[in-house]
């Protein structure tokens, strides 16, 4: 009889639970066959995690032996407030005032922000460093809370601003580097997929993916951060001395093409790239054009001697400084009665390069041009390039040639100005420019590396010779650029002043004064134009250019270990600054 | 005649089949195994964790240090830090610059270690091939 209770107990238990577990297991069945789709999703949706893994951007370094950092992402801090809760405990007051020392913002209309009731989020301060993020934390005030964010910095403020650009608020490139770089640079985000436990922590070990983020690739630079600073800390003076609107200097390694220095002012800070007006933003270097005056004589020279047309020691009656030519009068700054071709470039003859001019002929003239890629792009790899301005030979009126040979009717940037002088010195052959070296990835990949590329020869080996003795020429006694000396190094090239056009007429004190050149004359290693606007009281190219020309390449050659050469003259910057003897 | 004993009667009979046993041991032993993998595989992944935000604030706190460095040693911080000290440099003199000529017959069969060609002093050094 007992036995038979405890069989039928043991009998029933096995039922209970085996009812139970039929009951689970049909409710496992429906959970995972059927009928449960929504509740399946909604699980699924609330315990997956999604997170996106941002990348720095890529760094951006300069060329020298340093590799100097010019541009990086670095990590800030979003500082916020919950205005619900600090109206609440009525500490909208104290919070705005402990926090006001430390952070940048008005506090008026920040009072005006954290009292609103209804809102549970406002910005206090936004891209706060993280030093000093960590001294607001220290403050322990209630209701403020942090965010991390990243942001662009560049540790050498202006300097290279025109060359780097800038990121705007969405954290894309714009201008610059920064903006033709910015596929290489951006990197690809990284993404984690996973699941959340009960207390919403992610469960690493329930990661559904993880795609790791690919960092944004190094852009290094061929300018150099030294010669950079070399450069722009003698436009500055210069700038001040000359009270000059704007100035551009480039220098370029001749043999390559590589750009080594690019100072464009006036210039801005790309870490309050939101302050700058939009002169600063100009990169005038490759930007904008101007009519370059007598340095454009070298151009028409080259070509007339490379087409035989005229010999250096061949004779021009130059009439005194007066000449009647279609009806118009073209003047000299000084006037000579009688000056050979070798003279013409020295002492910067206007009449003297337009007969020149007329006899190589328009067609010859334009062709000529052309090739030393006036009126087209020189196609540097940064953004804004402008291509200056030639008319077609066709639409030239019967003075335009003379014109044309003394730099007027005509518009260059300051680096197809260099290119011709870069062409000269360089046997003949036009390089391209360029600013960016390399491109190397996160892991040490060598994504991009430029090459030296020639794209054009206007001229023959000879005719380049030639144009450099003439050139040197220009820097000795009697010719308008010898306050570019250079000691021990015997410098080649020539200096302009132009009239600036002002409401369609050339104006008789607005000018722009350049030297564009290079060194040393037999083995030219760097070109360097130096360019100012509107400077005052001094304004002729010899004066103002010039002995800026010669501060910069004396520091270049000597940071760069360039050979001194025989036979230089000492330099003649220290003195009288006279108006040198430049042409319109 | 002796009656048998039936020794069967004497046994204790367990309650639940001796299968059913062994089923759940098993059972359990994965369970316990189980769980204390999802434990062990729950402490590396709370590892793995922290020590992805400890590589992330490394991270963070290097390219701090890169752009603070960056900062400093920039020509013009260089230049103002002279000056606060009341330093002046200038560049040598032509007759201060002591050049010495390379002729490559220093070599390492003969025992001499080369430098980089970039770091020998050459009077004919082409500055564009470095």
């Amino acid at each position: 009889m007992t036995e038979s209770r405890a069989s039928t107990k043991f009998l029933l238990l096995v039922a209970l639970l085996g009812v139970a577990m039929v009951g689970l297991g049909v409710r496992l069945v429906v959970l995972h066959l059927g009928g449960a789709e929504q509740d399946r999703a909604i699980t699924a949706k609330t315990r997956t995690y999604k997170q996106t893994l941002s990348v720095p951007r890529g760094r951006i370094l300069d060329g020298s032996s340093a590799t100097g950092i010019l541009a990086l992402n670095v990590g800030v801090k979003d500082v916020w407030a919950d205005p619900a809760l600090l109206m609440l405990s009525n500490r909208v007051g104290v919070t705005v005032a402990r926090l006001r020392p430390l952070l940048e913002f008005d506090a008026a209309e920040l009072t005006l922000r954290l009292s609103r009731t209804n809102s549970q989020f406002a910005y206090v301060a936004r891209k706060v460093p993280e030093a000093l993020a960590e001294r607001v934390a220290a403050l322990k005030l209630p209701g403020i809370h942090f965010e991390d964010a990243s942001t662009r910095s560049y540790p050498q403020n202006a300097v290279l601003c025109h060359v780097l650009g800038f990121v705007n608020s969405d954290g894309v490139g714009s201008g610059g580097v920064e903006q033709l770089m910015e596929k290489y640079l951006k990197g690809s985000p990284g993404l984690i997929e996973s699941r959340l436990d009960g207390r919403r922590r992610e469960m690493v070990d329930r990661r559904i993916q993880e795609i790791p983020p690919k960092d944004g690739a190094d852009v290094i630079l061929t300018l150099d951060q030294n010669l950079q600073y070399i450069a722009e800390k003698a436009v500055d003076a210069a700038m001040e001395r000359n009270r000059s609107k704007a100035a551009l200097v480039i220098i370029e390694r001749i043999r390559t093409g590589e750009i080594l220095a690019l100072v464009s002012r006036p210039a801005f800070d790309p870490n309050r790239f939101r302050e700058a007006r939009d002169p600063q933003k100009l990169n005038r270097t490759i930007g904008v054009v101007y009519e370059p005056g007598s340095t454009f004589k070298v151009s028409v020279i080259a070509a007339a001697l490379n087409e035989g047309i005229v010999k250096p020691d061949q004779m021009f009656d130059t009439e005194n400084g007066r000449w009647l030519y279609q009806g118009k009068i073209l003047r000299d700054y000084h006037a000579y009665p009688r000056l050979d071709v070798a003279d013409i470039l020295k002492k910067s003859s206007n009449i003297g390069a337009a007969k020149i001019a007329i006899m190589l002929g328009n067609e010859k003239l334009d062709r000529y041009l052309r090739n030393f890629n006036i009126g087209s792009k020189l196609g540097i790899d940064l953004p804004g390039e402008e291509g200056g301005i030639l008319a077609p030979a066709t639409k030239w009126s019967p003075i335009s040639s003379s014109r044309i040979a003394i730099g007027q009717g005509v518009s260059v940037t300051g680096l197809q100005m260099l290119g011709i002088l870069c062409t000269i010195a360089n046997d003949g052959m036009t390089m391209k420019p360029y600013v960016i070296r390399e491109v190397v990835a996160a892991d040490g990949t060598v994504l991009l590396r430029r090459q030296p590329e020639v794209i054009g020869r206007p001229i023959r080996p000879d005719t380049s010779q030639l144009m450099r003795k003439l050139l040197g020429r220009v820097c000795e006694e009697g010719g308008t650029g010898t306050k570019a000396r250079v000691d021990g190094f015997r410098v080649a090239g020539k200096t302009g002043t132009a009239q600036k056009v002002i409401a369609g007429h050339y104006s008789e004190t607005e000018y722009m004064a350049s030297f564009v050149g290079f060194l040393p004359l037999e083995k030219p290693e760097i070109g360097m134009i130096v360019v100012f606007d509107e400077p005052q009281p001094l304004h002729t190219g010899g004066a103002v250019a010039a002995p800026v020309f010669g501060e910069i390449a004396e520091q270049a050659v000597r940071y760069l270990g360039i050979m001194p050469e025989e036979g230089a003259l000492p330099p003649a910057r220290t003195g009288t600054v006279d108006g040198g003897n430049e042409t319109f | 005649m002796m009656i048998r004993k039936n020794k069967k009667k004497g046994q204790t009979k367990l309650p639940v089949p001796i299968p059913l046993v062994a089923l759940v041991l098993v059972i359990s032993s994965f369970a316990l195994v189980y769980v204390r993998l999802q434990s062990r595989t729950e402490k590396l992944g709370r590892e793995i964790k922290e020590l992805e935000a400890a590589r992330e604030s490394l991270r963070d706190q290097l390219v701090q240090e890169q752009c603070e460095w960056a900062r400093l040693q920039s020509p013009s911080s260089l230049d103002q830090a002279l000056r606060t000290h009341g330093l002046a440099m200038n560049w040598p003199n032509r007759d201060q610059i002591v050049r010495v000529r390379y002729d490559g017959s220093l070599d390492a069969s003969r025992g001499y270690e080369l430098r980089p060609p970039t770091r020998v002093a050459r009077l004919d050094r082409v500055v564009m091939n470095d």
